[in-house]
């Protein structure tokens, strides 16, 4: 990792020893793996400023399931986006894994996608043209070049064939999107996301497009994941229940933390 | 990796991908047929130009003469060395051309060329436009008794033969008719003696004719002899009466003068059925005319001349007071290089005769002065170099000529040639980049339907270059897939293109290359493998051009947008 990562941010270390900027509850004390310092965001519409998010302090713990409930238009998925490098706050900073992630180069905030975090979608959003086995094995084409790549195929497929195993899709391997069903797509979604072995799972209320059974299918996944593999989820969502099987819970209201 | 492989789906998936190869196929076979159709155009038109003119040509201006042209022969050999193959000395005159076909006289301005039969040929291209295979090996002036061109029908010595005896027929039966209208004219005094000593060897048809009017109480007159005169004979009977005594008898049957008169040899007279005037080679198109059926549409051949018949021309005679002279001459052969041009107005008789006939002949020296000397040289020579030389060798202040290479001499029609083809690749190149703002349009629509996919793929990490080049990817591979169908299209059009322009001209009912006008039996055609490179080259540089817009705003779009995108 490069010398711009590697600056350190004094005292965030421990989310006990350092002095409590959010308002998250912890528990337990346990390392911090990311951290929001006065996150502010705003979108422009139509020459209208829309503050979305209005200073947003944050912890997330190493290996916790954090929940950021809210209402919609609260600034949840604009929250979880920012974490995600998927954008950039207009003030404030955010930290990952002791590294200001915020305003780092955008080669560098592509590395982080690709290999530190998983990134799961309210609408699965996976590539059409693709089957299921592809678009499970795109993060590791994008990652690798094409000799590197096709050196590593048949690990690289077995990895993503495991994956999809473990989530119940190893008679899909061939299929298209199209023919899967929403629940078999959020389970695609989630191998994919995994394919990389990030260390932080980013989800965008995964559940909030499926039937009961298939979103409870889902959070079992991710819970497991947590529990098993001291995975660190950060999943938006806007259902209550969810959220109560959370180990932490960030709670926006009106853009800030409630 | 995920850049191939998005691009080759996208390749398989999108149809509409399929109009924007299609117009790049469309666009490089036109240009490599256009292409193709024009170079064999140009060099089959280059050879032609080229054919008659040898390499470079050193002329008087105008009517103006080379005098000593041996002497002038000797320096440009001398100032080229080594390079000159071989050289030969021309008279070129203007004239008219007169001769008459179904009773109509046609008259037309002529370029007259006096060429010499041993060193022409080796100079120019010219043996091998001649119709008659015997001419094409050894050049000569004399009508042939065979070998002609079949297309030209019956022509040669028989048909000549055969035309003689047939104007002898019309002649006779002319006359025939004459006398039968003279003798039975009331108005013309009436001599019996006369008739009854006519000699009646006529045919039967002419005893026929004969006949009638005695029937009538009318006179008897002599009839024509059936074959042309036996001059022998009637020069031995003349002779044995002026050698023999005069024999007594009436006054008027003496001729004392007899022995006086010259003696007339049948061989010294013209006979057309045996003798020809001087020969001449005409272009084949002073005399073909294509005639198109308006029903079928189908062209046929209509020869005005044949080696055989006769022609006068009238031309000036040398020196400084030309005056006009004429002289009959007898078609001997066509030449047929389907320059039009030259086909049209070129005729060739003998350097000699030309030169007797136009008093170019020095009396005290036996030379005669020519209107230029051509000169052909070894392949591997320089054109201009040797032009260059040969200026140097005869600077214009001192000697007048004008010397030029064949392409100087051709310079406006090769210049225009150029222009033509510079022209016609420009628009042609504007047809692919029409196509290109196509696949402007495509890539577009590609990258909006695909701006999701973009978000997706920037949300897994892939660098904005990475999304770019999915689409530079794709533009290259619409360019090469059709500039390679494009390549296989033009070049198969090309190999086929006698058969499509004859199913074109089936379907539309006109001839696309009349031969009319082009004189082409077969379109010609070179493919020249730079050209194709270059036009595939080209072709997919648009694409790749016509792509990068599209790719650049791919490249832009933020991630969240385009995730969020409906």
């Amino acid at each position: 990792m490069s010398e711009t990562m590697r600056r350190k941010s004094p005292g965030f270390q421990d989310s006990a020893a350092g002095e409590r900027t959010g308002r998250v509850p912890l528990r337990v004390a346990r390392p911090i793996a990311m951290r929001g310092v006065g996150i502010e965001k705003s979108y422009r519409k139509r020459n209208v400023e829309v503050p979305v998010l209005k200073g947003v302090d944050l912890e997330i713990a190493l290996g916790e399931f954090t929940a950021i409930v809210g209402q919609s238009g609260s600034g949840k998925s604009t929250l979880l986006h920012l974490l995600g490098t998927l954008d950039a706050p207009d003030a404030g900073e955010i930290w990952y894994d002791q590294q200001r992630i915020d305003d780092l180069p955008a080669r560098q905030r592509d590395h982080l996608r690709n290999r530190e975090f998983g990134l799961i979608f309210q609408f699965y959003h996976l590539l059409p043209e693709l089957t299921v086995l592809e678009n499970v094995l795109v993060s590791q084409m994008v990652q690798h070049g094409v000799w590197a790549y096709l050196r590593r195929r048949k690990e690289n497929v077995a990895r993503a064939s495991e994956l999809l195993e473990r989530v119940g899709l190893s008679h899909r391997l061939k299929h298209r999107p199209n023919q899967l069903s929403g629940g078999e797509m959020q389970r695609t979604a989630i191998a994919r996301a995994l394919m990389s072995r990030p260390r932080v799972l980013l989800a965008d209320e995964p559940t909030g497009n499926l039937d009961r059974e298939n979103g409870t299918r889902v959070l079992e996944t991710l819970l497991d994941l947590c529990r098993e593999e001291q995975l660190t989820v950060v999943m938006v969502t806007h259902d209550e229940q969810i959220a109560k099987s959370a180990d932490a819970v960030v709670r926006l209201v009106d853009g800030r933390i409630a | 990796m995920y850049k191939l492989l998005l691009s080759w789906r996208y390749l398989r998936t999108r149809f509409i991908a399929l109009a924007s190869i299609v117009s790049v196929t469309l666009g490089v076979a036109t240009l490599i047929v256009v292409n193709s159709v024009m170079a064999g155009f140009i060099s089959e038109m280059k050879n032609r130009l080229h054919g008659i003119l040898s390499d470079i040509e050193m002329a008087a201006p105008g009517l103006g003469e080379i005098e000593w042209p041996d002497a002038h022969v000797e320096q440009v050999e001398a100032a080229l060395g080594d390079e000159v193959l071989a050289t030969t000395k021309i008279v070129r005159v203007p004239a008219l051309l007169n001769f008459q076909f179904n009773g109509r006289q046609f008259t037309q301005q002529i370029m007259l060329w006096g060429i010499d039969e041993e060193t022409f040929g080796k100079v120019s291209d010219f043996l091998p436009y001649l119709t008659n295979r015997n001419k094409q090996t050894a050049l000569s002036f004399q009508l042939e008794e065979a070998g002609y061109d079949a297309k030209l029908g019956e022509c040669g010595w028989s048909y000549r033969r055969e035309k003689a005896e047939i104007l002898r027929q019309i002649e006779a039966l002319t006359r025939q008719r004459e006398l039968t209208r003279a003798a039975t004219d009331p108005f013309r005094p009436n001599s019996a003696a006369e008739t009854t000593s006519g000699q009646n060897t006529a045919s039967p048809s002419a005893a026929t004719a004969q006949a009638e009017p005695q029937a009538t109480g009318g006179v008897a007159f002599p009839a024509l002899p059936t074959e042309i005169p036996d001059v022998e004979a009637v020069n031995t009977e003349r002779a044995a009466t002026a050698d023999v005594s005069p024999a007594p008898g009436p006054i008027s049957a003496f001729d004392p003068h007899a022995h006086l008169r010259p003696q007339v040899r049948a061989e010294d007279l013209f006979n057309p059925a045996r003798d020809q005037y001087t020969g001449i080679i005409l272009g084949l198109a002073i005399s073909n005319r294509k005639l198109v059926d308006e029903d079928s549409g189908a062209t046929s051949d209509v020869f005005l001349l044949r080696p055989g018949d006769d022609v006068q021309i009238a031309l000036p005679t040398g020196g400084s007071r030309p005056m006009p002279i004429a002289e009959n001459c007898t078609v001997v052969d066509f030449y047929s290089s389907n320059m039009h041009e030259y086909d049209s107005s070129f005729a060739f008789m003998p350097l000699k005769k030309l030169q007797q006939l136009r008093g170019m002949i020095d009396p005290l020296t036996g030379e005669g002065n020519v209107s230029a000397i051509q000169i052909r040289l070894k392949p591997e020579a320089d054109l201009v170099a040797a032009k260059q030389k040969l200026e140097q060798r005869f600077p214009s202040a001192l000697s007048p000529f004008m010397i030029q290479t064949w392409q100087d001499i051709q310079r406006p029609i090769l210049s225009a040639v150029d222009l033509e083809v510079t022209i016609l690749n420009i628009l042609l190149f504007l047809i692919i980049a029409v196509a290109g703002f196509g696949i402007l349009a495509t890539f577009y629509m590609i990258v909006v339907e695909k701006t999701k996919d973009i978000g997706i793929l920037k949300s897994l990490g892939a660098p904005s270059a990475g999304v770019m080049s999915i689409f530079l990817g794709y533009g290259i591979s619409l360019g090469a897939v059709g500039a390679g169908a494009g390549i296989l299209l033009g070049l198969a059009f090309v190999w086929k293109i006698n058969e499509i322009a004859d199913v074109i001209q089936w379907i539309t009912g006109r001839e696309v290359f009349d031969p009319a006008v082009y004189f082409f039996s077969e379109i010609p055609t070179i493919v020249d493998p730079l050209t194709v490179v270059w036009v595939a080259a080209g072709s997919i540089g648009i694409a790749v051009l016509a792509s990068v817009l599209p790719a650049l705003r791919a490249a832009r779009m933020h991630p969240v947008e385009a995730l969020r995108y409906e």
